[in-house]
């Protein structure tokens, strides 16, 4: 209708972010959704639009995550935390292992960097259940930036960081220090490509980095030092189901049995 | 014309985990016994070539419709002999033998797993994905199993709404219209959607290329004023896509499928790799060839789109053009379909039909399906 004006679709997203500010809204309150991407399996139960989503007859069976949050009522848990992964392929294993059989949890990924649909279905379970919320992410500049888009909200839609961000958070690893720790083979370390050394030292610059979680600080300095970064699909070279078995709930463990080990949080 | 042109297929068979040991176990039998004869060597492996030199065409019979591409009897070879392909040679070995352990364990893996594995079992081998992924398909030509087969797990971007009710064994039954916009996530577990029940009251099936136009139908529940089940694999069609509208072409054969593509070449690609399968999985993919007809964008629907929303062919596209210009396969009408895009040298996008209003789309779906309006 007006092409002169509107010449590509990142033009018509930055007014549409503009509007937001102005009108101090979210992007959902203009009615403007985005595709849905993520995915939801475990110990949950809700509504949404009339239609019930009994994640708990079927733990180990992906759900996707509604669009419309809004909609979403009457959750129901007896999950114990909560567990974020990064990609898709981390979920299908824990599914496939059946992890939510052996451990109480609910298990949500946005399958990359997650949409808002995700974020703020997130957002809705920590206010409604009140249950620590754990991230599992790869050791990479691109799993880091995920980490931080779950907790502080993204770059771009920082004007709605308020009630997209998940200040409960918090970065289950994978850390740098895990590699000794869990004795996986050097040929599992990749190298820091330029491009993923630019990143890190653009992500060292955030200012949550100094204020709010100095220790994550320190993990990113880690990697950026050592100049090398691994994915958590280097675990199976150990046993295929290392990272349900082993990895995942001996973190856990750590977290929960030193409540004041808030280093990471 | 050419009768019994299946007979010169290459197929990969779709095994149980005991079957596919037993062909690895042969195969290194094989290779001991002429190692260790009188006459000792160290025997070549044949793999099926996958380049499009050996790609045949089946051509329906009595209509066009039945036409599917296959793999035939041109083989490579992987051989210890030449310096620089001796690595080839050995990957393929160590893949069948990690292939053999975990189907042994009963577990599953996913490429990226599998890669991990052998860089830190081989490093000298291994060194990329893409290695890992080509040694896989030879192994998948040596063999003649598939990769599912194999033990190797490849997750799917399929998602199906509508009309559709479906049971996974021993599970509740799933009503695909109330799936939400989010649809129903169609599994990379092969089986499990062979084991699928499932019934239908729709009329049509339809393929939708992007997820965005996937979610606009659904959310506008398009499935309650016409008749449909919908489709989408959000891009190129991975197996598990295809295989489940095979499943569901075959369960439901009076349903047409169609499919609702962006007005470029890239988007008849896809069309042509539901409806003929494809060279990279050519051993398995023509098992999941359907019939499917081109509903729009077309030619025809040029003129319900505002001249702004047209943009200039990418050199990409005209690549895409020219390959499939070239494919014996394609129909006439589609042939001439695609003449038209690349003479007029532009493309548009189905969103390009919103500035009718955004229920404008159900309305011109239903409006071609009346009308019979599909090539």
């Amino acid at each position: 209708m007006h092409p002169s004006v509107f010449s590509e679709q990142t033009v018509v997203d930055r007014a549409i972010s503009d509007i937001c500010i102005l009108l101090q809204c979210s992007r959902h309150n203009l009615n403007v959704v985005s595709v849905g991407k993520g995915l939801v399996m475990g110990w949950l139960q809700f509504l949404e639009a009339g239609r019930k989503f009994d994640c708990i007859s079927s733990p180990t069976t992906a759900y996707t995550i509604p669009v419309h949050v809004e909609e979403v009522k009457d959750i129901v848990s007896v999950a114990k935390y909560i567990l974020i992964v990064e990609k898709e392929s981390v979920f299908q294993r824990l599914a496939n292992d059946k992890f939510c059989n052996a451990n109480r949890c609910i298990v949500i990924t946005g399958r990359g960097y997650p949409d808002i649909p995700t974020r703020r279905f997130l957002r809705l379970l920590v206010e409604k259940l009140c249950l620590p919320v754990y991230c599992l992410v790869d050791c990479d500049p691109y799993g880091f930036d995920i980490l931080t888009t779950y907790r502080f909200g993204s770059m771009q839609m920082a004007y709605d960081a308020k009630i997209l961000r998940v200040p409960e958070v918090q970065w289950l690893g994978v850390f740098p220090s895990d590699f000794e720790k869990y004795d996986l083979p050097q040929q599992c370390l990749l190298p820091l490509t330029a491009e993923d050394k630019r990143r890190t030292e653009t992500l060292l610059l955030r200012c949550y980095l100094q204020k709010e979680v100095p220790e994550w600080r320190l993990e990113l300095e880690l990697m950026l030092q050592k100049g090398v970064k691994f994915e958590i699909e280097a675990f199976s070279v150990h046993t295929l189901s290392f990272l349900s078995d082993q990895y995942i709930p001996s973190k856990i463990q750590e977290v929960e049995v030193l409540p004041g080990n808030k280093i990471k949080s | 014309m050419k009768f019994f042109t299946d007979r010169e297929i290459c197929y990969a068979d779709i095994l149980p985990p005991s079957e596919v040991r037993a062909r690895i176990e042969v195969a290194v039998l094989n290779f001991l016994k002429i190692l260790t004869c009188a006459d000792p060597a160290i025997s070549d492996l044949l793999l099926i070539n996958r380049k499009s030199s050996n790609r045949r065409v089946s051509q329906g019979l009595l209509t066009d419709d039945d036409t599917w591409i296959f793999l035939s009897r041109s083989f490579c070879k992987r051989s210890l002999m030449r310096a620089n392909a001796a690595k080839a040679f050995i990957r393929v070995w160590k893949v069948m033998e990690m292939c053999f352990k975990i189907l042994l364990q009963e577990k599953r893996v996913t490429q990226r797993e599998l890669f991990y594995k052998l860089l830190c079992v081989s490093p000298d081998c291994f060194s990329s994905q893409l290695q890992v992924n080509r040694t896989i398909q030879d192994v998948v030509s040596l063999l003649r199993c598939s990769r599912f087969s194999l033990g190797i797990m490849a997750s799917s971007r399929g998602i199906v709404a509508g009309r559709l009710l479906v049971q996974e064994p021993d599970k509740e039954m799933v009503d695909c219209s109330e799936c939400g916009s989010s649809g129903y996530a169609i599994s990379g577990d092969l089986n499990l959607l062979d084991r699928l029940v499932m019934k239908t009251d729709a009329r049509y099936i339809i393929i939708v290329e992007k997820h965005a136009i996937f979610q606009r139908l659904a959310e506008d529940r398009v499935f309650n004023h016409i008749p449909i089940i919908l489709i989408t694999a959000r891009g190129y069609p991975d197996i598990a896509t295809r295989f489940l509208l095979h499943r569901m072409s075959r369960t439901f054969p009076e349903l047409p499928i169609m499919a609702l593509v962006d007005w470029n070449p890239a988007g008849l690609a896809i069309l042509c790799t539901f409806k003929f399968g494809s060279i990279g999985m050519g051993l398995e993919a023509y098992r999941y060839a359907c019939n499917v007809k081109w509903l729009g964008l077309r030619g025809d629907d040029l003129q319900l789109i505002p001249e702004e929303s047209f943009v200039s062919l990418k050199p990409r596209d005209l690549q895409i053009a020219k390959s499939l210009m070239s494919s014996e396969t394609l129909q006439e009408k589609h042939r001439e379909e695609l003449a038209l895009m690349v003479q007029s040298g532009k493309r548009a996008e189905i969103e390009a039909l919103y500035f009718h209003g955004y229920d404008y789309l159900g309305k011109y779906i239903a409006k071609k399906i009346v009308q019979a309006n599909y090539i």
